[in-house]
């Protein structure tokens, strides 16, 4: 019964077309019988990607590569868009002695990874000049207590306001101009200021810029949380009525407690539905692609607003590559990878930010003028916090801003029982 | 109410329950005949202005992806068989045989079922790893074969029961052995049953995401279920019109083999029916 | 407790059990094992265990989010129970009836059925996202609207947003029911339905007199088997809410996915898993001595 379905199939398949067909293959990229080899796990964003043009552009990036590199071949192994499971699995696979030689690791993983001990310095490649070229906040997160390079973070990105300048003419600076902003938009009948408000990371990340804008702090040196302790306790409340406020006032809907995607405001900006959006900087290209080019000319990004106008902050992610073998000849590979395909030609062909500045004016892509804008914006960025209970302190920020915004709490006792559970779960590590 | 009102009725109802599971079906072949530029406006607009079957092509043309699903099938099916053929003694002395201990086996081997997998999954990989089995079809369809056995022995079970013990009498005065009676007469009469505690246990496992993810490492391996992570998300361009077609494409090989076993629920009964 | 067979005694039992038990013992038992023994260690995802210890049990247990996960996991589960067995035997009956009648279309439907239960995971996002959107354009709110309703807040409402967990629960999951309802429906002999015609029976009597009480056994097996599945189900909600807004649709099964990926908390994982696996066990036992009273052969 299946087989006849498949072999239709495949019957219908017609010849793939021969584009670097021997040297990158499913499973490896080099010629099979090469004497080196290293096992590399990297997404499916890039050299796998479904999408043929960013696909090909890594086809090519990957063949120079190993061109460059006689007798190597690259093992690739993919990973699933499962990041918690991923990571899992990663570190099993890592203990158990069958981890990948190298990997791509999400930027907020770092510090997990690091403190596993697993993670191998590629002080190799990358020298004093090449680091002190990253960002700070990128430096802070790859280089260890000695000074080692444990990971290469090669791109980041960042949150930014984006509004449509039908309707919100001016960038708001401060928490005050957003609320009027939105409040005057949604007067217009629109839905006025969107941001997450559900239940996943984003939510957490996008909102902490309010909280670090005036100062905060998640964790101390030792990675202990302490958010909801003395002034920081009074920057989160401050953080938390900024936004009860939008929602309560209505500048924002009460739907941003169900938003758990950033792809909900392109929709939302397509349709014509939001005046302004707390959104990632990938999701200028996105609305380029998708909007009418009169409605994209009317959209504008500036930096996140915050409490004054001089005290800003955005949160910045992205991901790395780090080497898990001891071997040092594929350490150098690996560091290598992350050097001359990842960072720098990698960012350009996604047009995606690259974390040391001296990349930005190595490529035309990165000319328009809303880089400036983010490569502006980015002085204002801030990493996760390179400690093990990042995670469960998301978790509960979720949980905090989910049940604030639909009143199921209010701030103190939403903070309290986040500052508890947090607590908790730092106790029994 | 029989007749023409009844069979208004039955329409009715099968509109009604065609329109709430086939609504979201809509939305994702919506989605699937999308340009990358389309996808962004995601509820905003149902039907493409310029719809493409270009997606499918995509998914069609990659060889691998009829791997995955050859993968799936393969697994899967593998998996219900044993399953199956491992719970028919059992759900046969369950049903047959009088010992003390029976409610305890039942609930035991129910018991099964309940420890989440979430958690399970740490321990087996180990437990696999010190096997020497990781990486092996042998692992995921062993591993299979004992998540769907509870659910196929209490199946058997049921199916057994309603089997009218008479008819397994009138052998055994013929002098017909137990495991004769089984096979010759229980187990044809029982096909319904059968079947569906087939079709149950494989598509159970055709969804199984964490075991074939936690075991299996080489993607030459993977089925579709995991697989399919391939196709979703991409940092700078959407890639969710071709995860929504690879969705859709990955449904057909289930539901192919689930018609084709309806027909054996259904014909069985026929038989018995005639024979009867 | 009859006699069910020509030679009872315990002794037969064993040799047909054990295909099954050997199976089980060999691949299952000693991970099954291992999170009992994880649950009172303090074994994390990066750590493994170093001591023995109640700890983690203490902690799970004297959480202050539990009684909340709990009633969410009850409300939860009962619902959804209820809507996947009742939708299930429903599509069933239409099924069977359509079948009997000759009626067209009845295999596209129970396809149609099926076809939800076999979608990838991954696909619930794209598509409950989309159909619960509340936004102005929203799929279900639209609709709603261009007769006049809504908008409903689906899922930014707490009370709500378990609701549409369990409509969407229903839809991917009422397809185990049905198989297991149409299974045993098509196996009751159609002679008692003819001699219930001629005796001028009601379809509604025939329903309650005859069908329900001949699916007794059904009834019972799937109950225990989809309340188990329930329990552990957290895919969909997942996909839908993440479990919010707040901790508002967080049910057991998706507290311990975020105990274990999220915190990394290997013992603590463990020890809700044991919690989780204890619930349904007592459950199971439940529906066993209320629904199977009478006439189980058990």
């Amino acid at each position: 019964m299946i087989r006849p379905i498949l072999a239709a199939l495949v019957a219908l398949t017609p010849a793939l077309p021969a584009v670097a067909q021997d040297l990158i293959t499913r499973n490896r990229v080099g010629p099979e019988d090469a004497e080196k080899s290293l096992s590399f796990r990297l997404t499916a964003f890039d050299l796998y990607s479904s999408d043929p043009a960013t696909r090909e552009g890594f086809e090519a990036l990957f063949t120079d590569f190993i061109e460059a590199h006689p007798g190597w071949r690259i093992d690739t192994q993919l990973s699933t868009g499962n990041i918690g499971q991923e990571q899992a699995r990663l570190l099993q696979q890592t203990q158990a002695g069958r981890g990948p030689d190298c990997a791509m690791i999400d930027s907020s993983q770092i510090a997990l990874f690091r403190d596993t001990g697993v993670l191998q310095p590629m002080n190799a490649v990358f020298d004093a000049a090449a680091v002190d070229d990253l960002f700070p906040y990128v430096r802070d997160a790859v280089i260890d207590a000695e000074g080692n390079v444990l990971a290469w973070w090669w791109f980041t990105d960042l949150r930014v306001l984006y509004r449509d300048t039908r309707l919100v003419p001016e960038a708001p600076q401060t928490w005050e101009e957003a609320q009027a902003a939105g409040l005057a938009a949604a007067g217009q009948g629109s839905e006025g200021f969107l941001f997450n408000g559900g239940r996943w990371e984003g939510t957490a990340f996008d909102w902490l810029a309010n909280f670090w804008a005036q100062g905060g702090r998640l964790v101390d040196d030792a990675g202990a949380p302490v958010f909801a302790e003395g002034d920081n306790r009074a920057r989160m409340l401050i953080a938390l009525e900024y936004v009860k406020g939008l929602v309560d006032s209505g500048a924002a809907p009460s739907r941003v407690t169900a938003i758990t995607d950033y792809d909900a405001f392109n929709a939302a900006a397509a349709a014509g539905s939001a005046a302004m959006f707390v959104g990632g900087n990938w999701q200028y290209g996105q609305l380029r692609q998708t909007l009418p080019p009169e409605d994209f000319a009317a959209w504008e990004v500036s930096e996140l607003p915050g409490p004054t106008a001089d005290q800003r902050a955005t949160g910045a992610g992205g991901w790395s590559i780090g080497a898990l073998s001891d071997d040092p000849e594929k350490i150098e590979m690996c560091a290598l990878i992350a050097r001359d395909i990842y960072a720098g030609a990698g960012n350009a062909l996604q047009g995606l930010l690259p974390t040391s500045a001296g990349i930005y004016d190595d490529y035309d892509v990165y000319a328009g003028p809303e880089y400036d804008l983010f490569a502006a914006a980015l002085e204002n960025g801030r990493a996760r916090p390179g400690a093990a209970i990042y995670p469960e302190i998301s978790n509960q920020i979720q949980i905090m801003l989910g049940d604030v915004l639909s009143g199921s709490a209010t701030p103190e006792e939403a903070l309290d029982a986040a500052a508890t559970a947090v607590q908790a779960a730092y106790d029994r590590r | 109410m029989t007749g023409r009102a009844g069979d208004a009725l039955t329409y009715m109802g099968a509109a009604l329950v065609a329109v709430f599971f086939a609504a979201p079906f809509v939305w994702l072949l919506s989605l699937s005949l999308r340009t990358p530029a389309e996808v962004y406006l995601g509820a905003s607009r149902l039907i493409p202005e310029a719809p493409t079957w270009g997606n499918f092509a995509t998914i069609l043309r990659d060889p691998a992806f009829a791997i995955y699903l050859w993968n799936g099938v393969k697994l899967a099916a593998s998996g219900a068989a044993l399953a199956v053929v491992l719970a028919v003694p059992a759900g046969y002395a369950c049903s047959r045989i009088d010992f003390r201990a029976k409610p305890a086996v039942m609930l035991g081997i129910l018991a099964v079922q309940m420890v989440s997998p979430l958690v399970i999954l740490i321990p087996l990989y180990a437990w696999i790893d010190r096997i020497g089995l990781l990486d092996t079809d042998l692992a995921v369809i062993a591993v299979y074969g004992a998540i769907g056995l509870p659910l196929s022995v209490w199946l058997l079970k049921a199916s057994f029961d309603a089997i009218p013990i008479e008819i397994e009498e009138v052998a055994a005065i013929d002098g017909a052995s137990r495991a004769q009676i089984l096979t010759r007469i229980t187990l044809p009469l029982a096909a319904p049953g059968l079947a569906s505690a087939f079709i149950l246990t494989m598509i159970m496992n055709w969804s199984q995401f964490l075991v074939p993810f936690i075991l299996l490492e080489s993607d030459a391996n993977w089925p579709i279920s995991v697989a399919i992570f391939n196709f979703a998300g991409s940092t700078s361009a959407s890639t969710t019109q071709i995860l929504a077609a690879a969705c859709i494409v990955a449904v057909i090989p289930a539901v192919a083999v689930f018609v084709a076993l309806q027909r054996i629920i259904v014909s069985a009964l026929i038989d018995g029916a005639v024979k009867g | 407790m009859r006699r069910a067979s020509p030679t009872p005694g315990d002794a037969p039992a064993l040799p047909w059990l054990m295909p099954a038990l050997a199976m089980l013992a060999l691949f299952y038992a000693v991970p099954v094992l291992d999170v009992l023994r994880l649950a009172f260690s303090d074994a994390t995802l990066i750590r493994p265990a170093t001591e023995v210890s109640t700890r983690a049990v203490a902690a799970v247990l004297s959480n202050p989010a539990l009684p909340q996960v709990l009633g969410t996991t009850a409300l939860f589960t009962l619902a959804s129970v209820i809507a996947l067995q009742g939708v299930g035997l429903a599509i069933a009956l239409l099924i069977v009836r359509g079948e009997r009648r000759g009626l067209r279309g009845m295999t596209a439907l129970r396809t149609l059925v099926l076809a939800a239960w076999v979608v990838p995971g991954i696909a619930n996002g794209l598509i409950w996202q989309i159909l619960f959107s509340e936004a102005p354009y929203g799929g279900l709110n639209s609709l709603l609207g261009s007769v006049g309703l809504g908008p409903v807040a689906w899922l930014s409402d707490p009370q709500m947003a378990l609701v549409s967990a369990v409509i969407a629960n229903t839809w991917q999951g009422a397809a185990f029911s049905m198989i297991v309802f149409y299974a045993a429906l098509r196996a009751i002999d159609p002679v008692i339905y003819e001699a219930a015609e001629v005796d001028g029976a009601r379809a509604f009597t025939v329903l309650t007199r005859i069908t329900l009480p001949l699916l007794r056994g059904a009834v019972l097996v799937n109950s225990v088997l989809v309340t188990v599945q329930t329990l552990n189900t957290f895919d969909a909600i997942l996909a839908l809410t993440g479990g919010g807004p707040g901790r508002a649709t967080e049910v057991l099964a998706l507290f311990t996915f975020n105990t274990v990926f999220y915190n990394l908390d290997l013992a603590g994982g463990s020890a809700l898993a044991i919690l989780l696996f204890a619930l349904a066990m007592a459950l199971a036992l439940v529906l066993w001595v209320t629904l199977g009273r009478r006439d189980m052969r058990a």
